[in-house]
């Protein structure tokens, strides 16, 4: 699992929570650009990806993902503390696999995240 | 169907989870309280009526911020307060009294609420 957010508390409990609760592996990045080098490094099975970040943010992130073969198919969740509506329809346009909102239970991140992929 | 990522990482109980939460939140939280700062110095700007868009829209972004992560730390009443204030930051240079004492209002709470998280 790949974790993009600039915000560094944001990205440690994510990245604890999914490690300890689920056992998964986990890379972070602090922005969209590391983030796509470290998704073509890693091979992610997924991204979980902030949605506002300075310079390019989740959604222009989850256009250059899409860009590129090496990762055009890995799953992207968005993560954000947008509640409003017409943010919402704006994500769903993207094509990405979920719209996940901040603030998560680090209890049950990575039951929202494998269910919303249909990990079994 | 695909499966989940093979477990590597040491899992830990529910109770080992939230201790290590603790000890980020003992390590973010001076972090946490700048953006508060932020939060007051608009209060105070406001109250002097010199708030630039500059600093309003700075406040906005801490406070969007606030909202996002307070909850994640077992604030949840912080998330409330923090995204109200967004949201009563969002647009407007200029407020009315009672904005102008609801925001004041929110940034004391919100202070105490992250002074006294246990």
């Amino acid at each position: 699992m790949l974790i993009i957010d600039d915000e560094d508390d944001i990205r440690e409990v994510a990245a604890l929570s999914l490690e300890s609760v689920a056992g998964w592996d986990v890379v972070t990045a602090s922005s969209g650009a590391q983030g796509l080098a470290r998704a073509i490094e890693h091979k992610p099975d997924a991204i979980l990806l902030d949605v506002m970040m300075p310079g390019m943010d989740g959604p222009t992130t989850v256009q250059e993902l899409r860009k590129n073969p090496a990762t055009a198919k890995i799953p992207v969740l968005l993560l954000t503390a947008k509640v409003q509506s017409s943010d919402q329809r704006r994500f769903a346009d993207l094509g990405v696999e979920a719209v996940l909102f901040k603030p998560f239970d680090p209890l049950t991140l990575s039951d929202q995240i494998a269910g919303v992929l249909g990990w079994s | 169907m695909p499966t989940k990522p093979a477990a590597q990482s040491e899992r830990k109980t529910a109770p080992e989870l939230t201790a290590a939460i603790d000890l980020l939140w003992t390590r973010f939280q001076p972090e946490i309280r700048k953006r508060v700062d932020l939060l007051d110095l608009a209060v105070a700007a406001s109250a002097a009526g010199r708030l630039t868009a500059e600093e309003r829209e700075t406040a906005h972004g801490a406070a969007h911020k606030l909202a996002g992560t307070l909850g994640i730390f077992d604030l949840d009443r912080g998330t409330v307060l923090a995204r109200e204030f967004e949201l009563i930051t969002e647009r407007e240079d200029k407020f009315d009294s009672t904005a102008a004492g609801r925001m004041a209002s929110i940034a004391a709470e919100l202070r105490n609420l992250i002074e006294n998280r246990k």
